[in-house]
């Protein structure tokens, strides 16, 4: 018998018509490594929470749910055998500093602190943590936080590891960290793992199952060499990664490569002509320059290290710069001297040649749209409606419908009277730019807008920036995706200590680099001069050299 | 420098800070005021070469001045007549007894920094979490929240003013106004984002069994002894502070300010009370060079 087995399991949240899971069954074997994925709200979070029974939401559960030959309505001493990362590095701190948030599961339970001392030591040593523990957790990267989450949940030795997008809000190299903790997790201590995520470039290469959800069922679900080509031949096509949808897009043959070394061995083999391509003419950009920061530095406090040092950038007159780097590098207080919500120590910001401080407060507010990292914050209001309407008497437009039209532009008019509380990652998003877009800015700086956002929500959100983009619009955006920055940003920029190290456009920015590119590039990285970066690239060249 | 005194079990320090405040208020003698005043001074300087007293400098100046001069002001009593305002009286003893005043509560102000110092949150959670368990993570949850809410009220108007919202341009009446939606969309917005932590904490066990607590500091024979000499010290004090010595009365009528042996007994070890870190830093201070 299965280790996790789920029969007929229906879930429906109290007030809701549909079930959130409908009539869905599943089996996880003992040690396996599961990815869980799918768009938002397709019942992923309320699957795994159901597992675990302290954390089971409130309604109406039908089927069963076993756990090693135990049903999980009637477990008691579960508690520390499944463990649960969620999403939020933030939210799941208890404790203000790293020792005490460690122990609060072992607490808890009730441990002896003979016993507690010894988890502690051991697991401080596996993380390498021992510098961090006197620390105050909220002064840690978000990458830290969540290997504290980790290690807390870890500590209480569970035998199953649930983790509900736990690298969601990571960079680039915290995640790969994150990711290769699990790895061992799973390799050495034959812990089963089930994670839900949404990025799925190098989880798939560790999972030994996977599962695609869809309106709470399970879509499709086995081993991801397997599967993948039936999600190739889906409506779901955007879910499959870079390197398996560059060989199923070329109608390789053999074995599906899902890792770098695989896809290499195969492209070797089979697209040996393909990259021979002529140098692409980078579209002219004009040189007017939009917004230019002169020297900058810029510190929180009086006697704290400056956070940005000397940095100088220019937004030239629409482009779609994408600002790369680690969390806590500077990029949102970047973005936010850049809109002039903060100011400068030293250093200027100018805006079409102007100092940002000789312009009017809403006569910047009316030109720069910024986009928070989060939000949440943006909505005063307790409907979207609500927002909309005190931003046209804010800025005494009177046009109503073409509030209507953009909120239908943008795909959201079916949430105009909910709370923004109540909507999806993307739609909030969504919201708050339209809220942007009524005052017609002349620049957008966006915080890290393809966080937490599904496959489909990013291609949306793609396509929506592009259109402004072609329409005159100057982006600057910052981001960890890479793979989205890499196909459609004109220039890209990476943030490094306080400064901007390299900048360029994307062609020739990512082709040094080793984590802080795309997986195309990294299969055809030795091969050719100009390796291409996209999948779209790589289908341009193959269809320019067999014609 | 990291301090000799902080590496005390929290007993100790909570124990050192609990009677110094309670010293302080029952002593209440110039002599014994002044001098434990400057024994306070000293243990900031070592603590942190007064740089956390400096901070409260215009707090504990007014508080001082205001005390001294209120007094006499509302307070005619007393033989010991210094001058007249039209037909007020400013008599000796209520100049004396404002300033025992407000030497005290000076000194319980200079101590509570030193305390900061010393007993970090940390500490305090320690000694809770063996009597309360459940309040101590009260106490854990409001540590962290306090900052949080800060940082996020912070956060909330840089991104209103962003969208041209502000507390600090346009009329009265709309800026409270948009004060107030600030403060709501804050506790909406922290509410929300509290479902996680319980769910966090409840993942974690929270509330399944009796808590047990992580023993951060284990009690060593330099904390029994530095009880007991603290104990001794402190019972000595109140058996003579209880027979009314290293007490000045003032009313009805003022004492002599001279010592009799027993206030001077009672003053040596109100002395040996507090200058305990003193001794600890010193003797560690020693012990170094000795070695080196």
């Amino acid at each position: 018998m299965a280790f996790i087995e789920l029969t007929n399991v229906t879930f429906t949240y109290p007030d809701c018509s549909a079930p959130a899971i409908n009539n869905l069954s599943l089996k996880i074997n003992k040690g396996e490594f599961v990815v869980l994925f799918g768009a938002s709200g397709s019942g992923k979070s309320t699957l795994l929470k159901l597992l675990k029974k302290e954390i089971q939401p409130h309604g109406q559960l039908m089927g069963q749910i076993v756990i090693d030959g135990q049903p999980v309505q009637e477990t008691e001493g579960l508690a520390n055998e499944i463990g649960f990362v969620f999403q939020d590095p933030e939210n799941q701190l208890v404790a203000d500093d790293v020792l005490h948030e460690m122990v609060f599961g072992l607490e808890n339970i009730g441990l002896p602190p003979t016993e507690m001392r010894s988890r502690v030591a051991e697991m401080v040593h596996f993380f390498g943590a021992e510098s961090l523990l006197a620390r105050k957790s909220h002064q840690l990267s978000g990458g830290k936080k969540q290997q504290i989450n980790l290690a807390s949940v870890l500590l209480m030795q569970p035998i199953i590891l649930i983790l509900d997008e736990p690298t969601a809000q990571l960079d680039p190299v915290s995640t790969r960290e994150f990711l290769d903790m699990l790895k061992r997790l799973n390799d050495e201590f034959g812990m089963t793992i089930i994670l839900a995520e949404h990025r799925l470039e190098e989880v798939f290469t560790l999972a030994d199952q996977i599962i695609m959800m869809e309106n709470g069922q399970v879509q499709i679900e086995g081993e991801p060499k397997a599967v993948i080509p039936k999600i190739w031949n889906s409506v779901n096509r955007d879910y499959v990664p870079s390197i398996p949808g560059l060989f199923l897009s070329m109608n390789g043959e053999g074995s599906v490569p899902l890792t770098v070394k695989e896809g290499r061995s195969w492209v070797q083999k089979a697209l040996a002509d393909v990259y021979d391509e002529e140098e692409q003419v980078s579209t002219p950009l004009l040189d007017d320059v939009r917004i230019r920061a002169k020297s900058i530095s810029f510190r929180y406090e009086k006697k704290a290290d400056f956070i940005l040092k000397e940095l100088d950038l220019s937004l030239k007159k629409g482009e779609f710069y994408a600002l790369l780097g680690g969390n806590g590098s500077g990029k949102s207080t970047f973005l936010k001297l850049m809109a002039g919500l903060l100011k400068p120590d030293i250093g200027k910001v100018l805006y079409d040649k102007k100092p940002l401080n000789g312009y009017k407060h809403h006569e910047l507010t009316k030109r720069i749209g910024y986009l928070p990292q989060n939000p949440k914050l943006f909505f005063l209001q307790d409907t979207v409606e609500k927002e909309i309407q005190e931003t046209m008497a804010q800025w005494e437009l009177a046009d109503a419908s073409e509030a209507d039209s953009l909120l239908a532009q943008l795909g959201i008019a079916h949430v105009k009277t909910s709370h923004p509380y109540d909507l999806s990652g993307g739609e909030l998003q969504k919201a708050a730019l339209a809220c942007l877009l009524l005052r017609k800015p002349e620049v957008l700086l966006l915080d890290e807008p393809t966080k937490g956002l599904d496959p489909i929500s990013k291609r949306r959100l793609a396509e929506i920036l592009l259109e402004l983009h072609a329409a005159g619009m100057t982006i600057f955006m910052s981001t960890h995706d890479i793979e989205f920055a890499a196909q459609y940003a004109t220039k890209c920029g990476m943030m490094f200590q306080g400064n901007i190290t390299s900048e360029d456009i994307p062609k020739k920015f990512f082709k040094g680099n080793f984590f802080y590119t795309t997986m195309i590039q990294r299969i055809f990285r030795d091969f050719a001069e100009k390796a291409p970066m996209t999948l779209e690239e790589v289908k341009r060249q193959c269809a320019s050299t067999k014609l | 420098m990291e301090n000799r005194f902080a590496r005390f079990h929290p007993l100790v320090s909570f124990f050192f800070y609990a009677g110094s405040v309670s010293l302080l208020i029952l002593m209440l003698h110039p002599i014994f005021l002044g001098l434990a005043l400057v024994i306070i001074l000293l243990l900031n300087f070592f603590h942190d070469r007064l740089s956390g007293l400096w901070r409260w400098k215009f707090f504990l100046i007014t508080t001082f001045i205001l005390m001294i001069i209120l007094n006499p002001l509302f307070n005619e009593r007393g033989r010991h007549l210094l001058f007249e305002v039209g037909t007020h009286r400013v008599t000796l003893e209520a100049v004396v007894f404002g300033g025992m005043n407000a030497l005290s509560i000076i000194g319980v102000i200079a101590l509570f920094v030193s305390y900061n110092v010393i007993m970090t949150p940390n500490k305090l959670l320690f000694l809770f979490a063996k009597i309360l368990p459940q309040f101590a993570v009260l106490l854990m949850l409001t540590l962290r929240f306090i900052p949080l809410m800060r940082r996020r009220l912070e956060e909330i108007s840089v991104v209103q003013r962003s969208k041209g919202i502000s507390v600090s341009h346009g009329k009265w009446k709309r800026r409270v106004r948009t004060g107030m939606l600030y403060v709501q969309t804050l506790l909406t917005y922290s509410l929300e984002e509290a479902i996680q932590t319980a769910d966090s904490m409840k993942a974690r066990g929270y509330g399944m069994s009796t808590r047990s607590s992580y023993e951060y500091f284990k009690f060593r024979r330099a904390d029994v002894l530095a009880i007991i000499y603290l104990v001794i010290l402190l019972s000595l004090i109140i058996y003579c502070r209880a027979f009314g010595y290293g007490f000045l009365t003032v009313y009805p009528v003022m004492e002599a300010w001279q010592l009799t042996h027993l206030d001077i007994g009672a003053l040596t070890s109100y002395l040996m009370f507090l200058s305990f870190p003193l001794f600890v830093e010193a003797g560690g201070l020693f012990r170094w060079r000795l070695s080196n």
